[in-house]
């Protein structure tokens, strides 16, 4: 009985504890032509809306994966430092305050490669291994 | 310029006539569904001052539960149209068009919005209903409890930069004529407004020239609010030989500063508000709320103690109460969150002037937020 108790609590805390890095990499995209410089923060507050535009003036448009993608669980909990729910609390104020709007949600991977690429104002993220030519890397982690 | 709901409402049915594109509109919303009571026989418990959303020793679900409905509309590129459809349990379920108004996003990081929105006054003022925003069942209900919440008014507003930390200051102007407020009412039910001869029936609230200012300030692991807010203010009593008895004629300033501190796995919240009336009783009220949150995966244990005290220029002996409130949030799912609070409301009001009219209650309430 002790045992099974056991393996129950690991099975469920081991998953909970563990970063995510472990199991993926990262990487956030912009568009060939954009020169722009990013740090890990001036890539939160992008995604947290309080960061609009690049040096240049250009609005940024940031790209987010829908709901339940790996990947998205991945870039908020390592870059943004808190949970899905956490980030739908936060954007929940914005919205109905008229505040702000959450960055766009696209279906898969390859969709924000191809709205990256043919979107010079746009920022967005994907598991490293999905990377193409068709857009530049500025940071992964 | 007097901004009333009917100028507001003729200005955005023209502006929507005359964008007549076949724009988009966008559907989300929010909602709550709680059950509660209070743990003991002849307990109140106030959870919603506006709304008069009480809990006595008998489960409902009336005094918070509540659904709103948010369409959004781009009129144009810059120009978007905002409605919020809501129906509150405290208020029959009656729908109600609660929020409504123009947003223009202007070059530069300005932004103008005209219409009927939340007053800006406190920090969690604007989204006090969107439970899903916060981790406690609601912001303690013995500071939120103000007679007026919303107004008719234009926001101007700038988002900007100081060094690594992200701003926004926006200014405000407008108007909100309440009769028979039902705060107020719930007052004079109480019997406050009798005179010897007359009881009060009802009370008209009129707080004009709602003028106020909020900065806040954003960085890394801290978010601030400082806020600062004065109206005129016209009360009137409806009395059962049907006269109009003149209550107040005065004036009120709101200062308060409030915010988060996140210092991951904890959050610390916290807010002060003082509130002054130029009235013959030099009324003030200070307040303040602390809590602390404890953030685990999808859990979320808090605690939050508040006070609110009432001084006149005569001394302190009037109202003033504590709450103590302890509770658990826990995300079941991406878009809604399961709570369960007790509060404990201490009500140290001056008793033998009748200022301890709330009575201390132990209550229990349960239930869920979500967004969609």
């Amino acid at each position: 009985m002790k045992y099974s108790i056991l393996t129950v609590f690991l099975s469920v805390a081991i998953p909970s504890f563990c970063s995510f890095s472990a199991l993926a990499e990262v990487a956030v995209v912009v568009h060939p032509s954009n020169q722009v410089n990013l740090t890990k923060n001036d890539i939160k507050k992008i995604y947290l809306g309080k960061m609009k535009n690049f040096a240049d003036g250009k609005v940024i448009l940031p790209i987010d994966l829908t709901e339940g993608s790996d990947t998205r669980s991945i870039f908020n909990t390592e870059l943004l430092g808190k949970s899905s729910s956490q980030i739908k609390a936060y954007w929940s104020k914005l919205i109905f305050t008229g505040k702000g709007t959450p960055p766009i949600n696209v279906k898969s991977e390859s969709e924000v490669i191809n709205t990256v690429s043919t979107n010079p104002s746009t920022i967005g993220y994907v598991d490293a291994s999905k990377v193409t030519d068709k857009v530049k890397v500025i940071i992964k982690f | 310029m007097k901004i009333t709901n009917t100028s507001i409402l003729i200005f955005i049915l023209t502006s929507v006539i005359a964008f007549t594109s076949k724009a988009d509109v966008k559907f989300s919303g929010y909602g709550s569904v709680v059950a509660g009571q209070t743990l003991d026989d002849g307990e109140r418990f106030t959870a919603d001052f506006f709304e008069v959303g009480q809990y006595e020793n008998e489960l409902t679900f009336n005094a918070e539960t509540m659904i709103a409905l948010q369409l959004t509309s781009n009129l144009a590129d810059n120009l978007m149209i905002t409605g919020q459809l809501t129906t509150k349990g405290s208020d029959e379920f009656k729908p109600e068009f609660s929020w409504y108004y123009l947003t223009y996003f202007a070059e530069n990081d300005w932004t103008v919005m005209l219409g009927r929105r939340n007053i800006p006054m406190y920090y969690y003022s604007e989204f006090y209903d969107v439970g899903f925003a916060y981790p406690w069942m609601r912001p303690p209900s013995n500071l939120y409890w103000w007679q007026i919440v919303q107004f008719n008014g234009l926001h101007v507003s700038k988002d900007f930069s100081l060094g690594d930390l992200s701003n926004n200051v926006t200014v405000y102007y407008g108007n909100e004529n309440s009769e028979d407020n039902k705060e107020m009412g719930f007052y004079a039910e109480q019997g406050f407004y009798d005179t010897a001869e007359n009881k009060a029936i009802g009370v008209n609230e009129n707080w004009r020239d709602i003028t106020g200012v909020s900065w806040n300030i954003s960085g890394d692991f801290f978010d601030v609010r400082i806020a600062y807010m004065e109206h005129q203010l016209d009360r009137d009593f409806v009395m059962d030989n049907d006269t109009i008895r003149v209550g107040l004629r005065t004036s009120q300033k709101f200062y308060g500063v409030g915010g988060s501190l996140d210092f991951n796995p904890f959050t610390v919240l916290f807010e002060y508000n003082y509130v002054r009336r130029y009235d013959t009783n030099q009324e003030e009220w200070p307040t303040f709320l602390l809590s602390l949150v404890y953030t685990w995966n999808e859990f979320q244990p808090y605690i939050v103690y508040s006070k609110a005290d009432q001084y006149r220029v005569f001394g302190k002996e009037y109202e003033e109460h504590t709450l103590i409130s302890y509770g658990i949030r826990y995300d079941f799912a991406n878009s809604a969150s399961l709570k369960v609070q007790f509060d404990n409301f201490n009500d140290q009001g001056h008793e033998p002037s009748g200022w301890d009219f709330h009575g201390s209650s132990d209550t229990l309430s349960f239930g869920i937020d979500f967004v969609f």
